[in-house]
């Protein structure tokens, strides 16, 4: 098979990926209590729409925004609001969150589809926003937003994100199979949204099932286009690279090279948001690691407190030491599990001590791997150094602001440096300096 | 459902089957057979040098992070690894009490002084061995002979043999040995110079086991060998004697003290090869591998700085 990929760096990390990824999606149970914070996406928090005591319907809207880069968040289940209060986020903010208590009997809101003969731009943009979507691949930026391209940056393609580059994790592989004429759907929505020409699927060439049934599926100017399997692949900018050839300059959006990416759950979301009127109010989300009794992909209601779901799955098993939301090379670490799933939740794993990387590091070696596997070019090792000595602007001048955070680097170093930590703490310093001097 | 003890720490939650003593290790498998070959020559004095080098190197270790308040960490191997590193750099007679020296100078000054492993700005093994070379003149004249050696065995004759540079300087290039003895095995020099063939063979592991790129030994060895020839000298001579090889994928190769951008070692060891080309054709100045590399070693970071790759997106 010809695979495509980025040009510079990566890691083969094992991917864990055998036990969910012949596990057909089923639906989680439905959990006596649903928390559904009001803050999911990148941008302006919403404020609710709700009061305690209200009755709301499955898919009734519970909160808005109105700021320019927002989406709205409804109930995912019907039931009674018995709370408006703050509660722990994955991130370990304490986010403002609406608390249902669920009807044993579900009731659905109605969705009203729109007329499908007056599917416009500005159409798809309305139901992208009033459904809330978001990107479910992680960063959860609002999807209304990506698909109205800025002006005088025309965008010639678009790209559905199948890569799942991320070890454990089968949502994606399960939607792909699962939904295939959804996600085709959806991504000719997009091309319509943004006016672009050419549409590809990006798939790792370890999910020979899922390549197989798209390019039996895709026609005309649609294309799926095996690629290595490599970690970040579908980290935005390497994805762009791996498939046009093309570099997002530094601190630019993809519309400046002419190209989009959407995750391929929010394809179908959108398509869903679209034809079905349905706002997102579950997702797919794979429960894995070595601490889970039974493996899984599960259909979860947005609001899911993560307990109930490795209940679902047969409880925990073994000495778990860590417990992550999202994939192991970038997802969050718990401090419990009170957290809810949200929009961007694409996993969840109970790693047992045994697979979890020693807390042990020592000083910087220079060995040099980092910069080697770093898919920006950057020289992780400096920026480490640096910003460990608490000299954040050398860090910068290093190139730490234009670090994505995929871990590669802190994933080979063999000293075992925090370079993450690091790299996330200059961030914040640089952007505190920033707002102390405004220039 | 609750989980005690759970740790929250910033990802990834997953690392590559790797750790300093790993690499530790390899290297020091890497030095293995030119120390056989050493052992070969000179049997029980370049056993007891390198035994006496790896424990005064852990000695001074342990001491010295002892005195700082810092618990030992003899356990990445890094300590036996610059010992052993300093005794490639020193024939197999020195005397027992300039190993030390030479040990302690490598380790307690040359690298925990600076902060330990990682910090130091100097090849420590390099250091002390240099430093050996400067404390010569103090020595004599403090009336130490320091030539003696240990034991009379008879392999010991071959130590006191000049090496094949200082012949091929003193003019006689008859005297020189062959090119194919310096190439299998030939006893001049020190102990990390008696095989240009097994260190290569180390050489060759390390790249394959991806703890050093071929970059630097290439330009290195490379550099010696097109400026000689085009300086009408013997080039295959100039690589193969005076510690260039070991120089050149031992010691320039070190981590800590050479570039990790691709294009900042060939720099690297392009400069060090036109430098022991400009010590040994133009001075007469010995010791041209080790201060070549001594001399770059502190430009690595500024080197560094002046290869990074071109920015990601940037034209």
């Amino acid at each position: 098979m010809q695979v495509k990929t980025f040009k510079q760096g990566g890691v083969h990390p094992p991917e864990f990926k055998d036990a969910t990824a012949s596990r057909p999606i089923r639906n989680a149970a439905l959990p006596p209590l649903l928390v559904i914070p009001l803050h999911q996406h990148t941008g302006a928090p919403c404020q609710p729409l709700v009061k305690v005591g209200d009755r709301v319907l499955a898919g009734d809207k519970l909160g808005e925004a109105d700021g320019l880069i927002a989406a709205s968040v409804h109930a995912s289940a019907s039931g009674e609001v018995i709370a408006i209060e703050p509660r722990q986020h994955f991130d370990g903010q304490r986010v403002l969150a609406v608390v249902i208590k669920t009807d044993a009997a579900q009731v659905q809101a109605q969705f009203t589809p729109p007329d499908s003969a007056a599917v416009t731009p500005d159409a798809i943009r309305a139901a992208a926003r009033e459904a809330g979507l978001v990107g479910m691949g992680g960063a959860a930026f609002p999807t209304a937003v990506k698909l109205a391209p800025p002006p005088g940056k025309p965008i010639d393609a678009v790209i559905a994100n199948g890569c799942e580059c991320e070890p454990y994790l089968t949502c994606d592989h399960r939607l792909m199979l699962e939904h295939a004429d959804a996600l085709l759907s959806g991504l000719r929505l997009a091309m319509t949204a943004v006016g672009a020409k050419h549409g590809y699927i990006g798939i790792e060439a370890n999910k020979p099932d899922a390549i197989a049934l798209l390019s039996d599926k895709a026609d005309g100017n649609v294309s799926v286009l095996p690629l290595e399997v490599k970690y970040p692949e579908g980290a935005e900018k390497q994805l762009i690279q791996a498939v046009l050839g093309r570099e997002v300059p530094p601190g630019k959006l993809p519309s400046e090279v002419g190209a989009l990416v959407q995750n391929v759950g929010t394809l179908i979301a959108l398509h869903e948001a679209v034809f079905l009127g349905k706002p997102l109010t579950e997702r797919v989300v794979t429960v894995s690691g070595p601490g889970v009794v039974q493996p899984d992909n599960l259909r979860v209601k947005i609001g899911t407190p993560i307990s109930h779901l490795f209940a679902d799955c047969g409880g925990l098993t073994g000495h778990v030491a860590r417990v992550v939301m999202g994939g192991p090379m970038t997802g969050w670490a718990q401090p419990n599990l009170d957290s809810p799933v949200v929009k961007g939740t694409s996993g969840l794993l109970a790693l047992t001590a045994e697979v979890v990387p020693s807390m042990e590091g020592s000083d910087c070696v220079r060995c040099g791997r980092c910069a080697e596997v770093c898919p920006m070019r950057l020289l992780p090792n400096y920026i480490s150094v640096t910003a460990a000595a608490g000299l954040y602007d050398l860090a910068e001048r290093w190139g730490a602001t234009d670090c994505f955070e995929c871990a590669a680097c802190a994933y080979v170093c063999p000293a075992n440096r925090p370079i993450i930590h690091l790299i996330r703490q200059t961030k914040a310093e640089i952007s505190a300096r920033r707002r102390r001097e405004p220039k | 459902m609750s989980v005690p003890n759970l740790v929250v720490v910033p990802p990834p939650h997953l690392a590559e089957e790797r750790g300093v003593s790993r690499a530790m290790r390899d290297v020091m498998l890497a030095m293995v057979p030119v120390t056989a070959v050493a052992l070969y020559f000179f049997r029980l004095n370049s056993l007891l040098t390198v035994l006496i080098a790896i424990g005064a190197a852990a000695g001074t270790e342990v001491f010295v992070r002892n005195l700082k308040g810092l618990p030992h960490r003899l356990h990445d191997g890094s300590a036996v690894v610059t010992g052993w590193m300093l005794a490639l750099c020193l024939p197999a007679a020195t005397p027992w009490w300039l190993v030390v020296i030479a040990a302690f100078l490598a380790v307690g000054v040359a690298k925990e002084l600076v902060g330990g492993l990682g910090w130091n700005i100097f090849n420590p093994a390099l250091f002390g061995r240099a430093c050996l070379v400067l404390l010569a003149p103090l020595f004599v004249w403090l009336g130490v002979e320091l030539h003696v050696t240990r034991f009379h065995f008879p392999a010991i004759d071959a130590v006191s043999m000049a090496t094949p540079l200082a012949m091929a300087k003193q003019g006689d290039l008859t005297l020189a040995p062959e090119v194919i003895n310096l190439f299998l095995a030939y006893p001049g020099g020190a102990i990390g110079e008696t095989s240009a063939l097994a260190l290569l063979v180390g050489a060759a592991y390390l790249i394959y086991r991806k703890h050093i790129s071929w970059r630097i030994p290439v330009t290195t060895m490379g550099t010696v060998f097109i400026l000689t020839a085009l300086l009408g000298h013997h080039p295959l001579f100039h690589v193969l004697a005076g510690g260039l090889i070991l120089g050149a994928c031992f010691m320039a190769t070190d981590w800590v003290t050479s570039p990790v951008t691709p294009v900042g070692q060939l720099i690297f060891g392009a400069a060090i090869g036109a430098l022991v080309v400009v010590f040994r054709l133009f001075t007469g100045a010995s010791e041209a591998v080790a201060f070549s590399i001594l001399i770059l070693n502190p430009l690595a970071p500024t080197i560094d700085w002046m290869t990074k790759p071109r920015r990601f997106g940037d034209r």
